[in-house]
């Protein structure tokens, strides 16, 4: 069995994206405004926490998969995503509208 | 980034009286309108499903088990469940928003819609669409 162990190095270098992103580009967080991205098809990337409920990670895998948009499973829960985030709450998922000077919808998909 | 919620798509109708009913969408308003601020989207869908035809049915029965209610409704985006699944049935000159203006203008749309999903359902295309969905 192929376990792809995600590296420190990923990790660290996909906080740094997000923190680019959170800096110069538009991102929405929250279950709501996910969909709300998601239908209108504004959002480029779906983050989700791992500790997002089932049922809530399927439908949005779902939408995701209708509009056509990559998702990523971020490796910490919503407490840490918050934080990688620079916020000081939970973040379950968010959706990135528009990346700004990050590469990390071209970068994030392909390693998914 | 592909939009999908497009006229011809089946949605599962996820609030009110009709929840757990699959609909099509005949015309979406993504922007919302005066009345409406936000995104929604008017169905048509089935409100009685047509019961299980099994070979030894009469023809009676069959007709009688292969009857479809139909419903027209407004919905908002955040009360339906989109699916992969579209049906191609034209109802874009039966099912007007002023058809829902006035009661009778409704029966008349419901029953032309009843009809034309009949149709569809005795051709025995979109299986899916005309199976109740069990939950």
């Amino acid at each position: 069995m192929v376990v792809s162990k995600k590296t420190k190095k990923t990790q660290e270098s996909i906080n740094n994206r997000l923190a680019l992103v959170m800096k110069s580009g538009k991102y929405t967080l929250g279950y709501k405004t996910v969909l709300r991205s998601l239908r209108g098809s504004k959002s480029k990337l779906i983050i989700i926490s791992n500790n997002c409920p089932p049922l809530r990670k399927s439908e949005i895998e779902y939408y995701a998969m209708l509009s056509k948009v990559g998702v990523h499973h971020f490796n910490g829960n919503n407490v840490d995503l918050g934080t990688a985030c620079g916020k000081y709450f939970r973040v379950c998922c968010l959706s990135i509208i528009d990346p700004g000077d990050s590469d990390i919808i071209k970068s994030i998909p392909g390693d998914q | 980034m592909v939009k999908f919620l497009k006229p011809n798509k089946a949605v599962i109708v996820l609030q009110g009286r009709f929840a757990g009913r699959k609909a099509v969408i005949i015309r979406s308003f993504d922007e919302g309108t005066r009345d409406r601020p936000y995104g929604h989207c008017l169905v048509a869908g089935i409100s009685k499903y047509p019961k299980k035809v099994i070979r030894k049915d009469s023809a009676k029965k069959t007709a009688k088990k292969s009857r479809v209610k139909a419903f027209l409704k407004v919905v908002n985006y955040n009360h339906i469940m989109p699916t992969r699944y579209t049906l191609d049935v034209d109802l874009k000159d039966v099912v007007t928003l002023d058809a829902l203006q006035s009661g009778d203008k409704k029966v008349v749309a419901c029953k032309e819609t009843k009809a034309r999903l009949e149709e569809r359902f005795k051709t025995g295309k979109n299986r899916w669409f005309f199976t109740k969905l069990r939950f």
